[in-house]
């Protein structure tokens, strides 16, 4: 996991790169059979991606010394993390859309369950009740048709649907300017024949070749999950975001090609793998990046031998958090939401909270004078007050600096030059004078209560899912991880921090790592021990042909990716539930097929037991019943990964040349400033040792060893810091 | 009212104010410096936010399901400290049983409170609302000594009372409104005792849920048993107990610092109730706030008195816990919600009133007569707070549940009884400067939802025919209320089920405007006995798609349809008959005459105000055909209509003897008390206060 910005060495063939998209950079990170780990950063042409896509590839075929055309040659695949989907939302920049939905229910989306102003809101906005606002539609209300049909829950049709009526139905969308149709009907993932009536319908009135044919997508195919809201809002996204994502993704396909890159371009999903981008559903590639970040952490905790890690990212707006145990990215039930719209899309969880370099700090006079830290961010623009872009509200950064923990010349590598005295302008106006302290002491309370307020969220977060975060290897990436690592690892509880070689373009190298994997759900109730009678099913074919019909489709989908049906590797989870509970609990099956009521038995085992780990034995309840309400299936494509061996390690001194002198920097108020030797990254060896407090300058990070923490350099270049 | 043996304790229910801090709390507190109270407060936040979700993620009934939870952790001594819930008065109500088993079996030798333990409770008299509300509570302890409560509450949908699904209309007294537990041991050792749960479980028609719910509860307070266990093995118990109690101090200094910063003056508001339970009849329920200093004092002067047959009476604790609904999420939203914030308050209630309840009076409709305390507040609010932070000064959300409830079996086989979750998209009343959001959700439990229909379907007897905004169900005004939600049910699958409705509001308006905004009109509920709604699906008919399409002479719906109130009688439903109900909308802001035309027209575009009420309500003309306003024959309209209304003015004088001059009939007011004023039936000796 070497970052290297070196150039000269030609890569072999067969090279992956990966790519994310992020919202100031643009990561790339390269490797090849032989070892070669390179990595670029280049700054995002929000215009249009492909721009930055373009010169990276160029600034990496120039550190390769070869030209474009050579370089992309030898390139096997392209694994892009991109967020021209997410953006496309963002920015409302969809098509007009027509919403066909079952009569009577046209206003489900814009109910959104009552509670849609919530969805995507930051926790102060959502106790601001008074002025709550749900997000504006991406489908206005004359744009959704009801049919009349109607599907009972197990997929009895109560109402036949017909031709007549959707043509109709069509036509009063058409003359309203749809650029095309999202369809989601009452019960379709029992029984979809309905809607693929209308699909039908649709294909034969507009087809493909005439000019007004439109893409049309049905929630059974899109989402084929329980509960119509995030099924339709799922649909109704992926449609939005389609056509966008798919002109974009060819432009640049075709760009590649004239540059002699000639194979399928590769797409990052958020569900924790890759497929080709004529292969891929435009939802599933949202929050792709963070979760390539966490693969990334996987694998490395493998090669360290820590298969429980924490992954973390810092940046300047957010702090992502994911979670990889015993070596393995496990889906948990949570609500995805795609910018404000709740979806059930099978994504790995990656959880983003509003806290950064970019925090902004400000006194409660209401509270007593409590200090707070957000939500409010600075964000790149205008940024922290030492950018000097017109910023004056005190951030974290800002108190970093006052701290004297960065070096305003040197910060980035010198990349971004920093003005101290505004820092500590407004640390001093806006934080020290109203709580009458120093201005280093108010920095110091700054940074220690945006570093709880983040080591708290990841306890929490690792706590829900049933861990105990203290056993945890925790990884620090991001821009602002190393500055803070130390922090906020001691409100998590962990011992070991590891910051990556690589940690600035984790998201891109965890994309070079993933292999082709897809999710294929499908909600389907069966309950498997009955509250009624106390007794295990043995209908052991309404389980087993669900899964038939999910492997049928994953194996054909994965043979049009080019594989054969001896690469491919199949799991299944099951989300569970006692008697009518509503929220589900997912397990791991330990066999794809039932045989008998012995099976059941084992499954409702292991579920009792995976609730007892999360909640605790008193709260099971067997006698209840057990259901089995979702499948799903993972099909995926296994690769080796090796990476190269770690170099040896040398002495645990610092080499003389290391060392940057020492400047003052604050650690406690006990102490005040105190010179802190200073040491240059990019000159320190695998073994060597620093004990803090230190503080090492890197070109893309700063660490900051506090007092009590030691860092050492491990044969891949990675930061481990330990607690004394 | 004094205390007896066995009896109920009227004095632990007054104490919703914290309590004075132990000696142990006023020791502590100089351990507790400025971060690192900040930092607790962050992770006491975090930590309560985890037994809240735990809650919502294992519970089964309606209420569990769509987040209808209130976690909290509370001193040792039972004072809220920390919650995470958008229903805030059940967390509020929450120190009331804690309070009470600190009295009463912490030392007692028969009982105890000790590690390990559970207690359950669901009496609404310590709870404060009723009986379908339940909560379970367990002592933390550290090295043997007590440090604080968690506990979770919630609405199981099913209590056991003479109606299914927790809510009956037609109870007589306390003894109908099914089990009533006072803070009862159900665990010890942590484990849960299965005889207890076997009783619980045996007075209930719905057991399976109710052991859920249960269990839900009893995970997500050990969950957040072992997190402060933590929090103490790291800062120390001494510093755990100290900046539990700053909590609470600094929250009472910030709630009278912001009660400060508002004007002082007097603000009264008149409510009605227009049910007694069963039948329908007008009961006032009268709000005095009186804003002096940094004290808000609630006066309950000239209320209806308390009724001790129907079910709409409620304890002066809830009605002080809905009070607090409205400060909670309104004016104290950017303040840790703990019971400092009382600290602001005082109250006063008539020892006769409806919401004075005591002795063997049913509380069963309780819910109805809290909101209508919330409504008053929040009336009274909008204009208290309007000086100080016009752009929270809103028009309410619709306040009257509107909600069905049942009980059976399902489809399935399985007896259900529970309430339908759309209670929880009532439109949002509107603003300043915007109108109110469409089924937004509900006023008092703003962290729910409605869930799915897919969701209900697939395990209660139900299909439902629509389910979508109900236009025209809110207050006009210059901005208009958010749409409430109107849906139908056909009873599906079991030969039947019973089926009642709950709320008020199907007479009198239960939410008005503010600043000259409309009411939400009527709510009501439509049955169709003998349905040929299955024939009509079969048959491909064209269906009624919204609630409006209900009442047009084309619904080809036949039947013996019945409009019932709201509150209407539980009753049994055969396979194939039709139930429908809406939730209204929020209540409208400012004068309908000050409506920009162009907002009026686009409603017209979107279906969300009738072409009667553009042009009758906000008197704009428009173009029908092209869809456009005619701006000046708008003016013109706009002008006749001010005009209309000065000749319309009265004195005061005069209007006061031509109103005084009216009465409703007797059997309307027979639960009113002396009518107008309640106050004047009641003799000078029935009217002390009973709380202050």
């Amino acid at each position: 996991m070497r970052g290297s910005y070196a150039g000269g060495e030609a890569i072999a063939m067969n090279a992956t790169i990966g790519i994310d998209v992020g919202g100031t950079f643009t990561d790339f990170a390269l490797r090849d059979g032989n070892g070669v780990e390179r990595t670029h950063k280049t700054l995002t042409t929000h215009y249009d991606l492909s721009v930055g896509f373009m010169k990276g590839m160029r600034r990496l075929a120039e550190h390769s010394g070869m030209d474009l055309a050579e370089f992309l040659g030898r390139l096997g695949s392209i694994r892009y993390s991109t967020t021209i989907g997410t953006n496309a939302l963002i920015e409302r920049r969809g098509p007009k859309l027509g919403l066909i939905t079952t009569a009577g229910f046209e206003d489900t989306i814009h109910i959104g369950r009552g509670r849609s102003w919530a969805d995507g809101s930051s926790p102060e906005a959502i106790a601001d009740i008074a002025r709550i606002r749900k997000p504006p539609p991406l489908v206005a209300p004359e744009m959704v048709v009801g049919l009349r049909e109607r599907i009972d829950y197990a997929g009895k049709v109560l109402s036949p649907l017909t031709r007549e009526e959707i043509i109709e139905k069509l036509q009063v969308l058409v003359d309203r300017g749809a650029q095309g149709f999202a369809v989601c009907l009452l019960w379709s993932f029992v029984n979809p024949t309905h809607e693929r009536m209308v699909k039908r319908v649709i294909e034969e009135e507009y087809p493909e070749d005439y000019l007004g044919s439109m893409p049309v997508m049905l929630s059974s195919d899109v989402s084929p999950k329980a509960g119509e809201y995030a099924r339709m809002a799922t649909t109704m996204v992926n449609a939005y975001i389609h056509g966008i994502m798919a002109d974009d993704l060819n432009r640049l396909g075709s760009e590649l090609a004239d540059a002699g890159f000639t194979k399928p371009l590769t797409l990052v999903h958020n569900t924790g793998g890759t497929k080709k981008a004529s292969r891929t559903r435009a939802v599933l590639t949202h929050n792709a990046g963070p979760v390539a970040g966490l693969y990334a952490a996987r694998a490395l905790g493998r090669v360290i031998g820590s298969p429980n890690v924490i992954f973390t990212d810092m940046g300047g707006t957010s702090f992502d958090i994911g979670l990889a145990t015993a070596g393995e990215i496990h889906t948990y039930d949570f609500i995805p939401v795609l910018d404000r719209w709740r979806s059930n899309i099978p994504a790995v969880e990656v959880k983003s909270i509003g806290a950064g370099g970019g925090s902004i700090a400000w006194v409660n006079a209401l509270m007593s004078n409590a200090l707070e830290v957000g939500p409010q961010s600075a964000g790149s623009m205008p940024g922290p007050a030492c950018y000097d872009q017109g910023g004056s509200e005190p951030t974290v950064t800002d108190a970093d600096l006052v701290l004297g923990y960065y070096n305003p010349d040197n910060y980035l590598g010198g990349s971004l030059l920093l003005d101290a005295d505004l820092s500590r302008q407004a640390v001093e106006d806006k934080i020290a004078r109203p709580l009458r302290v120093d201005v280093h002491e108010a920095a110091h309370r700054i940074r220690r209560l945006v570093d709880a307020r983040m080591g708290q969220e990841v306890f929490n977060e690792v706590g829900l899912k049933g861990h105990d975060p203290r056993t945890f290897t925790l990884l620090a990436c991001g821009g602002a991880g190393a500055a803070h690592a130390c922090g906020f690892a001691a409100y998590v509880g962990v011992s070991r921090v590891v910051v990556p070689d690589a940690s600035s373009v984790f998201g891109a190298y965890g994309a070079a790592l993933m292999e082709t994997r897809e999710v294929w759900e499908r909600s389907r109730a069966i309950r498997i021990f009955q509250w009624a009678g106390q007794r295990y099913s043995t209908d052991c074919d309404a389980f087993n042909s669900v899964v038939r019909d999910l492997r049928d489709r994953a194996a054909r989908d994965l043979r049009l990716e080019g594989y054969r049906d001896d690469q491919m590797t199949f799991t299944l989870d099951l989300d569970m539930r006692f008697g009518s509970q509503y929220t589900l609990t997912k397990i791991r099956a330990p066999k794809l097929e039932v045989a008998s009521a012995d099976d059941f038995r084992r499954l409702c085992d292991l579920f009792v037991q995976r609730y007892s780990e999360l909640y605790s034995p008193e709260s099971t309840f067997l006698a209840g019943g057990v259901n089995i309400e979702c499948f799903s299936l993972t099909a995926s494509v296994p690769r080796d990964v090796h990476l190269p061996p770690p170099q040896p390690l040398g002495d645990a001194e610092p080499r003389a040349d290391a060392r940057r002198g020492a400047r003052p920097a604050y650690w406690s108020p006990a102490e005040g400033m105190r010179d802190t030797p200073v040491y240059d990254l990019a000159a320190l060896l695998p073994g060597n040792r620093i004990a803090g407090p230190a503080l090492i300058e890197g070109a893309q990070t700063t660490y900051v060893i506090e007092p009590g923490w030691r860092y050492e350099m491990d044969g891949f270049r990675n930061g481990v810091l330990t607690r004394a | 009212m004094s205390s007896t043996a066995y009896g109920r304790d009227h004095e632990v229910v007054q104490r919703l104010r914290p309590e004075p801090p132990s000696a142990e709390e006023l020791a502590a507190d100089e351990l507790v410096s400025g971060v690192e109270f900040d930092i607790f407060r962050h992770k006491m936040k975090m930590v309560a936010q985890e037994g809240k979700e735990t809650t919502m993620r294992l519970g089964a009934s309606t209420g569990m399901r769509w987040g209808d939870v209130a976690f909290g952790i509370f001193t040792a001594q039972g004072d809220l400290a920390v919650c995470a819930t958008g229903i805030y008065f059940h967390a509020l109500l929450g120190q009331l049983p804690i309070k009470f088993l600190v009295k009463h079996w912490r030392n007692d030798p028969s009982v105890g409170c000790n590690q390990g333990d559970s207690f359950f409770y669901n009496d609404p008299f310590y709870g404060g609302v009723h009986a379908a509300d339940m909560g379970l509570a367990i002592p933390i302890f550290h090295a043997g000594r007590l440090i604080c409560f968690a506990a979770a509450a919630v609405h199981t949908g099913e209590c056991g009372g003479t109606d299914p699904g927790g809510l009956g209309n037609g109870s007589r007294s306390r003894y109908d409104d099914g089990i009533l537990i006072p803070p009862l041991k159900v665990g010890e050792g942590y484990q849960l005792r299965e005889d207890i749960l076997t009783m619980l479980a045996t007075m209930n028609r719905d057991p399976r849920t109710m052991i859920l719910d249960i269990k839900a509860r009893l995970a997500a307070v050990r969950v957040v048993e072992r997190r402060i266990q933590d929090l103490i093995a790291e800062k120390g118990a001494a510093f755990f107990v100290g900046a539990l109690r700053r909590i609470l101090t600094v929250t009472s200094e910030a709630a009278r610092r912001k009660v400060s910063r508002l004007n002082d003056g007097v603000f009264r508001q008149a409510r009605f109730i227009d049910t007694l339970g069963v039948e329908p009849g007008l009961i006032k329920v009268m709000l005095t706030v009186r804003k002096k200093g940094d004290k808000i004092f609630l006066d309950f002067e000239n209320t209806s008195p308390l009724i001790p047959d129907r079910p709409l009476n409620c304890y002066f604790q809830g009605a002080v816990a809905l009070a607090a609904l409205y400060l909670c999420g309104w004016f104290f939203y950017d303040l840790p919600a703990n019971n400092g914030l009382l600290e602001a308050v005082e109250w006063k209630f008539p020892d006769d009133a409806l919401v004075n309840a005591k002795g063997d009076a049913t509380t069963s409709l309780a819910p109805l007569s809290m909101n209508t305390v919330y409504q008053a507040m929040f009336q009274c609010g909008a204009r208290m707070t309007f000086s100080y932070d016009p752009e929270r000064a809103v028009a309410s959300w619709f306040t009257a549940f509107a909600v069905p409830f049942y009980g059976g079996l399902n489809q399935h086989g399985d007896p259900v009884a529970d309430v339908t979750p759309e209670m929880n998209s009532c439109g949002a009343g509107a603003c300043r400067d915007r109108d109110g959001v469409h089924s937004a959700g509900s006023f008092f439990a703003s962290m729910s939802d409605c869930s799915d229909v897919e969701t209900s379907e697939a395990d209660r007897p139900f299909v439902y025919t629509f389910r979508g905004h109900f236009d025209g169900s809110y207050g006009h005004g210059k901005h208009r209320g958010g749409s409430g939600t109107g849906f139908g049910m056909m009873v599906y699958e079991v030969p039947a089920m019973h089926m009642g409705g709950f709320g008020n509001g199907s007479r009198h308006p239960a939410t008005p405007g503010v600043f000259g905004g409309g009411a939400v009109p009527p709510v009501f509920i439509r049955t169709v006995r003998g349905s040929n709604y299955r024939s009509l699906l079969a048959e491909r008919a064209q269906r009624p798609r919204n609630y409006g399409e209900l009442y047009r002479p084309e619904n080809p719906e036949t039947g013996t349809p019945v409009y019932h109130d709201i509150s209407m009688p539980i009753e049994p439903l055969n396979e194939g008959d039709t139930f429908y109900v809406c939730t209204g909308g929020g209540a409208g802001y400012g004068d309908a005459l000050e409506r920009d035309p162009r907002a009026v027209l686009q409603d017209l575009r979107d279906g969300v105000v009738s072409a009667w009420a553009a042009r009758n309500v906000y008197f704009v003309a428009t173009d029908e055909h092209r869809l456009r306003v005619d701006e000046e024959e708008t003016a013109r309209l706009r002008a006749a209509e001010r005009a209309a209304r000065k000749r319309r003015g009265k004195s005061w004088e005069a209007f006061h003897a031509e109103w005084n001059r009216k009465r409703p009939a007797p059997e309307v007011i027979r639960g009113y008390g002396s009518y107008p004023d309640p106050l004047d039936g009641m003799a000078a000796q029935d009217r002390p206060t009973a709380a202050a």
